[in-house]
């Protein structure tokens, strides 16, 4: 695994909403092919951050890039064509949709026919779909999703659309994908099927990999680095080992010795 | 032996040797591999022999292709060392992979022993080192991993392959092996030798033993019934004789290979008669894939058919109202229908017209979700299937009939010629002789008797004696017909002072059929004559039936102990009677003034009887009953569920049935 090369790049970045500085001076690195984890308590402004990465919030000062490349100004659907992926705290998905529509409608961005395109080369509007199909239904194995192929997204139990959900973020075929609270409320056993499928996804497909998670158990044996901001600020950053013994983060999570 | 008045003791269905499917085997076609290789030779590329759903579509295999895999992987295995007569264990889903690799250790020489893939590392130690295997085919992930984690304790075992590399991608270990790899070596070690594929099949012979077949140890440890080649060619033949297959037919692999059942209408008829055997996409979605299948044989354990339609009447209740109106409109006309079936007469016309109406409007349908549209032979197995469940199939155009068989000699009975009687497990097919022994135990005989458990001779004696009669363990009878029925294991058979021995359980299961019935509990032992119940009615259903016949009656005791009701009942003690042999019958029964009640300690919380218990608390209701009198003064304490004790104090009646 080379895991020399910068792949995203986060840079001086600074956000505020009014009053309130949900993101001050925050600057970290990934590498090409890590899974880097993002920790801190409630409020720490870890979510503000995965949304300025994928470009739903646009911060007042500072620079992020991909690929050394200067995203900050690009809006999320360049960003996804880039290679930028993600998934949502709370799930948006087309719940009124099944699992195969969902992860079809991901792939649009890879679709080259037009409408009118479509209308009168049928043939070559079909070879797409057919191409489009098989990346999407190696997805569906990859996830186990067979069985809720032609389900209504909207009737799935709460693990499972999480689960469609990476499968949407999947189909773009990203090479970063941020995923927001993956496990939140989820079962143990859910939860260890979700972290197979995220070692599965860095090791099998190399992508690279920012997750925002709580349950420091699941953190420390998945994520290889970690960056841990608290109020905003990014107060540690390391191994799960270093993290583990660092005197700034004990203070964050269990308040200040007097 | 015991002595039945008017019922045979030993069923044949036709003398051994006229029937062609009995004739001695052809040496050219008397293994597994020697069936497959002549199969693929026949058909080429020009038939389907296998189909896998991958990626949402069904994936075909020709026989051509099917059997390059078999070969490849054959010789693979070869190539990294197994001898003829090695043992190899297979541990995984069904799948084409598994198919090839049973057949390529098979056309090798060797024995493949299937285990369930929810073994747990201990148990999956104890067959690879009982049965001295030598290699191990795992499928995944989850089963190298026991493997690994089992290392140490099986130093036999050469090496692991795997066929599905999922989540195996980063596993650096010498030992695990690629179905892939081995077929690779395959091919390397038929460039060299290219006659060697050949000549190992064509050593081969119908005495070799194809497999072991572990039967589940609930007493004791499992043992591995060693099973050869020409006993699973005639132990299809004899289901396949009564029950055709034809090449063109569709067949849904889904039942674990571990199990014979799979083995001999599975793989063997696949690799003897040509089926085209379909793989489900995930356990998950095996409903599905069958419905898209439409297989025209089916076998599933009884538990399966009743889930399937528990699912249905859940369905039914979400259904828009057009079909909700149907379903409710027609099912009675199917039942009407099953029933004159049942009493050997042909329906009116008028219910036939509508019943054919319904068949269009709504059974088609139901049929086409549940993926029988082609349904020719639906077989159960395993406990008894309810009337109510069969009743229901039978009026929605699937005739269920029974298959009753053992590891060791795989079916012994089935339903078959339009004789279908639900309270027996049919009649032994052409080729398997029946007899009941000692104790009413079931003995067999036929082509396809095991050959003995591995490495147990002591066990093996046992099982079957010197003429040949594998002595099955199971209890039952035959009746006038020559239909067997089956009783109960024969070590939970209670013994009358006649000598007889009867089966409480069998006559509870059955007496519960009853919906006016809702426990039983069955009487006798070796100092009582003749064997008594005590019965509970179903109260809801007895109360609407009084009603109906305008019994009026005030609580519970009042109307368990009506006349009218002793009648009702008894016409169900009547019915279980009528299918078992005058000396088990029920003489006399009792229906009690109270329910059977687990906050009472009568019931376990999964309701089971607590016999010992009952049998001390209604002991002078039972006295009653085997000393002849007419009724009994009984003074029972109800603990009522607010916590209040009471005194029921009442007369209890006993007729006879």
């Amino acid at each position: 695994m080379n895991q020399s090369a910068t792949k995203l790049r986060v840079q001086n970045i600074t956000l505020r909403f009014g009053g309130i500085t949900a993101l001050s001076d925050v600057s970290f690195e990934v590498c090409q092919g890590e899974i880097l984890a993002l920790i801190g308590p409630n409020g720490a402004g870890k979510t503000s951050c995965i949304n300025s990465i994928g470009g739903f919030y646009r911060p007042q000062s500072g620079r992020i890039f991909l690929d050394e490349r200067d995203i900050t100004n690009l809006p999320p659907y360049q960003r996804a064509k880039l290679g930028l992926s993600r998934t949502f705290q709370n799930i948006a998905l087309y719940t009124n949709a099944t699992t195969l529509d969902n992860l079809m409608a991901a792939r649009h961005i890879h679709m080259r026919s037009s409408l009118i395109g479509e209308a009168i080369f049928w043939g070559m509007a079909q070879r797409e779909e057919i191409k489009h199909r098989r990346v999407v239904e190696e997805i569906i194995d990859f996830l186990e999703m067979q069985a809720i192929r032609k389900s209504i997204v909207g009737k799935l139990g709460y693990g499972l659309r999480k689960r469609v959900e990476l499968g949407r973020a999947l189909a773009l075929e990203p090479s970063v994908l941020l995923l927001d609270e993956p496990m939140a409320g989820m079962n143990v056993e859910e939860k260890e099927d979700m972290a197979r499928f995220i070692l599965d996804i860095h090791e099998r497909r190399g992508v690279t990999i920012v997750l925002i998670e709580h349950d420091m158990g699941l953190v420390m044996d998945i994520a290889q680095r970690i960056v841990v901001l608290d109020f905003g600020r990014k107060i540690a950053e390391g191994t799960p080992q270093e993290i583990r013994t660092n005197q700034a983060v004990i203070n964050a999570y269990l308040g200040q010795a007097e | 032996m015991v002595a039945l008045q008017n019922v045979p003791t030993a069923a044949r269905a036709a003398p051994q040797g006229e029937h062609p499917h009995l004739a001695p085997l052809d040496p050219a076609l008397d293994t597994l591999p020697k069936n497959f290789v002549a199969m693929a030779k026949r058909y080429g590329a020009s038939k389907v022999a296998m189909r896998k759903k991958r990626y949402g579509i069904w994936q075909e295999y020709t026989w051509t292709e099917s059997f390059a895999h078999m070969r490849d992987f054959c010789l693979g295995l070869v190539s990294l060392g197994l001898q003829r007569g090695e043992k190899v264990s297979i541990i995984g889903d069904n799948d084409p992979e598994y198919y090839w690799a049973e057949l390529a250790v098979q056309a090798a020489g060797g024995t493949s022993i299937g285990i369930f893939t929810d073994a747990n590392p201990q148990e999956l130690a104890y067959v690879l080192k009982d049965s001295d295997s030598v290699f191990v085919i795992a499928h995944d992930q989850e089963q190298c991993d026991k493997m690994l984690e089992l290392r140490e304790a099986v130093p036999n075992i050469r090496a692991v392959i795997y066929w599905d590399e999922k989540g195996l991608w980063h596993y650096q270990d010498a030992w695990l092996l690629s179905f892939e790899q081995v077929e690779a070596k395959g091919r390397a070690y038929a460039a060299a030798q290219p006659d060697a594929f050949e000549k190992l099949v064509m050593q081969g012979s119908g005495d070799d033993i194809a497999i072991f077949s572990y039967t589940s140890g609930t007493t004791s440890l499992p043992k591995g019934a060693m099973i050869a080649h020409r006993n699973l060619i005639y132990g299809m033949r004899h289901v396949f004789a009564v029950a055709p297959i034809r090449p063109e037919d569709n067949y849904v692999s889904f039942s674990p290979l571990a199990w014979i059942t799979e083995q001999s209408l599975g793989l063997t008829a696949h690799v003897c008669i040509g089926t085209v055997v379909n793989f489900p996409e995930r356990a998950e979605t095996i409903q599905n894939d069958i419905r898209e299948i439409a297989p025209s044989a089916l076998l599933f354990p009884s538990r399966l058919w009743e889930s399937l339609l528990s699912m249905v009447q859940v369905r039914m209740a979400d259904a828009n109202l057009i079909n909700r109106a149907l379903y409710a409109l027609f099912m009675p006309v199917g039942y009407k229908v099953v029933d004159f079936e049942d009493r050997g007469r042909r329906a009116p016309i008028w219910w036939r017209m509508l019943y054919g109406l319904g068949d269009v409007l709504i059974f088609r349908p139901l049929r086409d979700k549940l993926g029988m549209v082609n349904m020719r032979e639906a077989f159960t197995s395993g406990a008894s299937l309810s009337p109510d469940a069969l009743r229901w199939f039978r009026a929605i155009g699937v005739t269920l009939k029974n298959l009753y068989g053992s590891t060791e000699c795989q079916t012994h009975t089935l339903h078959y010629g339009g004789e279908v009687r639900f309270e027996t497990v049919g009649k032994p097919p052409p080729g398997v002789e029946i007899r009941i022994a000692e104790r009413n135990e079931i003995h067999i005989r036929s082509r396809s008797v095991f050959q003995g458990y591995y490495k147990a001779p002591e066990e093996t004696a046992k099982a079957i004696d010197a003429e040949g009669w594998f002595h099955s363990g199971d209890a039952g009878y035959l009746n006038a017909e020559g239909h067997l029925i089956y009783l109960d294991r024969v070590k939970d058979l209670v013994p009358l002072a006649s000598g007889e021995y009867f089966s409480p359980q069998y006559l509870e299961v059955r007496l519960r059929f009853s919906s006016y019935i809702q426990d039983a509990m069955a009487l006798g032992s070796a100092e009582r004559d003749f064997v008594g119940a005590l019965i509970i009615i179903q109260f809801d259903n007895v109360a609407r039936w009084a009603e109906k016949h305008r019994v009026s009656f005030t609580t519970f005791v009042d109307l368990s102990q009506k006349q009218e009701v002793y009648d009702l009942i008894r016409r169900d003690v009547q019915r279980v009677n009528a299918a078992l042999p005058e000396a088990i019958r029920i003489k006399r029964f009792s229906i009690l003034h109270k329910a059977f009640d687990a906050d009472e300690a009568e019931l376990t919380r999964t309701r089971k009887l607590r016999r010992g218990f009952l049998a001390e608390r209604y002991r002078e209701i039972i006295e009653a009953i085997y000393s002849g009198a007419e009724s009994v003064q009984v003074r029972a304490e109800v603990k009522y569920r607010d916590g209040r004790t009471g005194v029921v104090q009442t007369a209890v009646r006993i007729v006879d049935v």
